[in-house]
């Protein structure tokens, strides 16, 4: 388009009014000098002025001529298209209303789903030149082949940071709770454990101060540490000299070295940062670190890979050839983004796979609604395109009815979707999810134009591909197009969303009857009444047995004196937490020399009693079984069942020299041992605590390390509400250790939830979206009953004047949506079965193929159908023979 | 005008404006009588023909306009070629040299 044409183009849309006043002007000045012309050839006047009209050809054909030359003419066209929909939709509010809510819900929930993807799945890292980080995947083959994260010992770790020249490599462990003291502010914070250039590796620079040396990071070294942003602003009181200043953290000082820039996310999101201190010893025994990496300046992924290989195949212990013995080993890169996001890929795309269900169920009822309004609007189509409308205009109006509808859904739909995230928000435990934010970014609000538009071509194709064989002439001379195809049509469309739904309905159905399983797993004591507080021990106070041992002795007494509490102890964990694990060898009997693991707890005298855990066989742990005593052990029914076959394990020895003094129920816990569920009941070991110093287990003093990853609890029972509880055990807490703060305080419930976070988040997500999937299909079924009713009332009208009574005259209409709807649930019902299976891996307790879960939805289904059949049915109770014969 | 002048006009409309308003500013009317003349009558410009072009011309910038009286005192509308007008004219001039040379040319093959 050439420069003048651009200016004509402005001109033509800002000053449109002048432009058309002008062209006006000019065809009307055009027909009285024809006229002028005329009288001046001897016409007289009344001829000569008929004559310019007729030469003319008149005014407005002249003008319309003109206005399908000039520049913007098609954008023009385009916003008179818009606007023609616009009055269109807006005498059908009803219409328009369900079209738009559809689509606001599924395109909202289409959005809110993909903006996890995206923030979980697509979005780079916060951190420079994402693409150079990332981390290791071990692949295994063989009989149990695998390919993921896998943690690295000591060994692993030093070899990857001595002998690899292409990465920089950063070590972190488990972030712990831990205490601090800055002055006389204490507090609980989460302290993150990471090695010498794990900073590096995430490209982060402290705002104050550097990042841990490697002498700062070699085990024995200097004690220090780097604090968040908003640590040091909240208990340091941003301070700008604070480099160099002592605090005590784990009753330890620490120099500050550095602080983290405002805002700085590592993938650990701790307040503060301690040296991991990594070695071949102590933690490094075992798998206990997780590596991130950054590519060197020049060098290649491919490098890094074959590097890494060629010195973790050299090891001495190769731990990932254990119970697969000629196993094919070998390690790659992947990017950290990956890596991170690798456990909630499965759940992240069920989502949505089942958002795009969701979406297509609303098409279907969009596309069934679209289409009936086409058809009644046929007659008025064919008169428009008798007086000279092209059928090519009227496919144009057709179109920007739709796209309207797309847009405004779409926009009401990104509405929806932030308030459904804020939800989500909310139900989500903090730092659940390994980013920051989710923010529906440029990419989000892309997705959401995409979609709404795909949306409406989806539902927009399928009525016009069925409108182009209607014949217009015959649409123009009947006043009602109801023909059997269409209906056919419609109610395959309906049976196909009902299908879909059926299949989400299942699913989380399934997932529903997991949950429930898992909340009411026989508990194997009394969850009542009882309330817990905890607190950290990684404190260096506290790896003397004798002040630990105190700790817990005047902690529980001074518990046990708050007024209304019948009876207080302390353990490691309690049910529904996390359990550590200990290796088990039997000592005695045909049984000598058997191995195993155990999950293992540590507990005061009275904490059975406090549980209410029933007492199965021998007696329980007092304050005899102290520190020079007979070592003792409790064991529950399932190591009894798995080390004894079931038979009384009283007085039997393990480990050399600890004898078992009782057997109590199984309780459910969050295993570390054999992980098959989330809560399971497993063979549990229980230890005085009294007895924890001379117990070596690996070689080492049992209390240095057992608290770096266990915070142990203390529970209180007591008859009913107590004011102030939890008020007055921080304060029997605080008589016993005044530098000891509560990390927080919990009922069972809450222990419970917190252990099922993961389940109850999927029943929620996937309960919402077969939830909405259930509503649109009702609106689906009710639409199309609606309207065959709306459609029929003539035929019914006739019928009924010939006899046939309102009860006929609605099984009849009703046939037409509960057929389509059985067909659905059959068709849905044999989709499950297939689809189902993914659901394998986070289903507990209740097979994929539930007999239950598949006759309650089936239910749910067909009243629901039946419901959305009937009410528009009833309409037909209120047909009035007489006046419909009348009609026409 | 017979049916075999129109399939012809398509082409050429735009030039027999152009050319039309080589000696100066004319009305629409003015522009439609002057083709008749110079071609002796064998094309006739409708209307429905002349405006669409006129203005279609006047956004390409090849003519502009303004307001002005006719001969018996009627407001109309006056347009004059342009710089980049008097070019195209003899941009189109040159171009239907050849193409009716190359039609002559064929025509007379035998």
């Amino acid at each position: 388009m050439t420069r003048a044409r651009l200016a004509s183009l402005f001109r033509n849309l800002v000053r449109g009014k002048r432009v058309e006043r002008d062209l006006d002007e000019e065809v009307r000045a055009h027909e009285l000098l024809l006229a002028d012309e005329k009288m001046r050839a001897g016409m007289d006047p009344r001829a000569a002025r008929r004559q310019a009209r007729l030469e003319l050809g008149g005014v407005e054909q002249v003008k319309e001529q003109v206005r399908e030359v000039r520049a913007g003419h098609v954008l023009d066209s385009l916003f008179q298209d818009a606007r023609y929909g616009l009055r269109a939709l807006l005498k059908s509010p009803g219409f328009t209303l369900t079209v738009i809510l559809t689509l606001a819900l599924s395109v909202g929930a289409n959005t809110a789903i993909f903006s996890l993807v995206n923030a979980l799945l697509l979005k780079s890292l916060p951190y420079p030149h994402p693409e150079r980080t990332g981390t290791i995947y071990t692949r295994i083959s063989g009989s149990q082949p695998s390919d993921e994260r896998h943690n690295l010992n000591g060994e692993q770790w030093e070899l990857l940071r001595d002998e690899v020249p292409a990465l920089t490599s950063g070590l972190f462990g488990t972030t712990t709770g831990v205490n601090l003291k800055a002055g006389s502010n204490l507090r609980y914070v989460h302290n993150g454990r990471v090695s010498a250039h794990y900073f590096d590796v995430l490209a982060l620079q402290p705002v104050l101060g550097r990042n841990f040396s490697e002498e700062e990071d070699r085990p024995g070294g200097p004690k220090a540490v780097i604090l968040s942003y908003s640590l040091w602003r909240s208990a340091l009181s941003a301070d700008p000299n604070v480099l160099g200043r002592s605090i005590l953290l784990k009753s330890e000082p620490h120099a500050i070295v550095g602080v983290l820039p405002e805002g700085a996310v590592t993938p650990l999101g701790a307040d503060v940062y301690t040296a991991l201190q990594p070695s071949r010893d102590g933690e490094g025994r075992g798998t206990n670190f997780k590596v991130i990496l950054r590519l060197r300046e020049g060098a290649t992924w491919q490098q890094a890979d074959a590097q890494v290989n060629r010195v973790w195949s050299r090891r001495s212990v190769r731990y990932e050839l254990n119970g697969n013995p000629g196993a094919q080993v070998t390690y790659h890169s992947v990017p950290l983004q990956k890596g991170q996001t690798d456990s909630l890929r499965p759940q992240v795309l069920t989502l949505m796979l089942s958002a795009a269900f969701i979406l297509l169920i609303a098409c279907a009822n969009l596309a069934g609604l679209t289409l009936v309004r086409m058809l009644r609007r046929m007659p008025e189509v064919a008169t428009q395109i008798a007086l000279g409308a092209s059928s090519w205009q009227m496919q144009r109006r057709y179109w920007a009815e739709n796209l309207l509808l797309a847009l405004v859904g779409g926009a009401v739909g990104i509405t929806v979707a932030s308030f459904a995230l804020r939800l989500l928000f909310l139900l989500l435990p903090e730092h659940f999810l390994p980013v920051a934010s989710v923010a529906l970014d440029g990419r989000v609000l892309g997705f959401t134009l995409g979609v709404s538009l795909l949306t409406s071509l989806l539902f927009g194709m399928l009525p016009a591909l069925a409108a182009q064989k209607v014949d217009f002439r015959s649409g123009m001379a009947r006043r009602a197009v109801a023909n059997a195809g269409n209906l056919s049509l419609r109610q395959a469309l309906i049976a196909g969303e009902v299908a879909l739904t059926v299949v989400l309905l299942c699913g989380s159905g399934l997932l529903i009857r997991s949950l429930v399983h898992l909340q009411t797993l026989p508990p194997g004591f009394n969850r009542e009444g009882l309330m817990v507080a905890k607190a950290s021990l990684d404190d260096v106070r506290y790896h003397d047995p004798a002040a630990f041992q105190k700790l817990l002795v005047d902690s529980t007494a001074a518990m046990r004196r708050i007024p209304g509490v019948q009876n207080a102890a302390a353990g490691s964990n309690l049910p529904y937490e996390f359990t550590g694990n200990d290796w088990i060898t039997l000592s005695d009997g045909q049984e000598a020399g058997h191995e195993g693991g155990a999950d293992w707890v540590y507990v005061t005298p009275g904490y059975f009693e406090t549980l209410e855990m029933p007492l199965l066989a021998g007696r329980f742990l007092t304050e005899a079984d102290g520190p020079g005593a007979q070592h003792v052990a409790v064991v529950n029914r399932a190591f009894a069942g798995k080390f004894y076959g079931g038979r009384n394990p009283v007085g039997r020895y393990i480990n050399n020299d600890t004898v078992i003094v009782g057997e109590v129920a199984d309780v459910p816990l969050s295993s570390g041992l054999d992980r098959v569920a989330p809560l399971q009941t497993e063979e549990t070991l229980y230890v005085p605590a009294a007895q924890l110093d001379d117990r070596p287990s690996r070689n080492q003093p049992v209390l240095s390390v057992v608290h770096v990853w266990i915070q142990p609890d203390w529970i209180v029972r007591t008859a009913g509400p107590v004011a102030g509880l939890t008020g007055q055990m921080e304060h029997a807490l605080a008589s016993a250790d005044p530098d000891l703060p509560v990390s927080g305080f919990y009922s069972m419930k809450d222990l419970l939830a917190r252990t099922l976070a993961m389940q109850r988040i999927e029943v929620a997500l996937l309960g919402a979206l077969a939830a909405l999937a259930l509503m649109l299909s009702a609106v689906g079924v009710f639409a199309l009953v609606a309207n065959i009713v709306a459609e029929r009332t003539r035929e019914i009208g006739i019928r009924m004047a010939l006899g046939s009574t309102v009860g006929q005259a609605m099984r009849e209409i009703g046939r037409s949506g509960l057929g389509a709807s059985i067909t659905g649930v059959i068709l849905g019902l044999a989709a499950s079965v297939g689809v189902l299976r993914v659901l394998r891996s986070v289903v507990f307790g209740v097979g994929v193929y539930d007999a239950p879960t598949f006759s309650t939805v089936t239910l749910l289904m067909v009243l629901v159908a039946l419901a959305a059949t009937i009410l528009p049915a009833l309409r037909i109770a209120k047909v009035d023979p007489a006046r419909t014969l009348r009609e026409d | 005008m017979s049916p075999e002048a129109t399939a012809l006009l398509q082409g050429t409309l735009h030039m027999l404006i152009l050319k039309s308003l080589m000696t100066g500013e004319l009305h629409g009317l003015g522009v439609s009588r002057r083709i008749e003349q110079i071609t002796q009558g064998t094309f006739v410009v409708k209307p429905g023909s002349l405006f669409p072009a006129l203005h279609r011309m006047e956004e390409e910038g090849w003519i502009s306009s303004s307001w002005g009286d006719s001969e018996n005192n009627r407001r109309a509308k006056y347009y004059r070629l342009t710089r980049a007008g008097r070019r195209q004219l003899q941009n189109e001039t040159e171009r239907w040299g050849r193409i009716a040379l190359a039609i002559t040319r064929t025509l007379e093959a035998s």
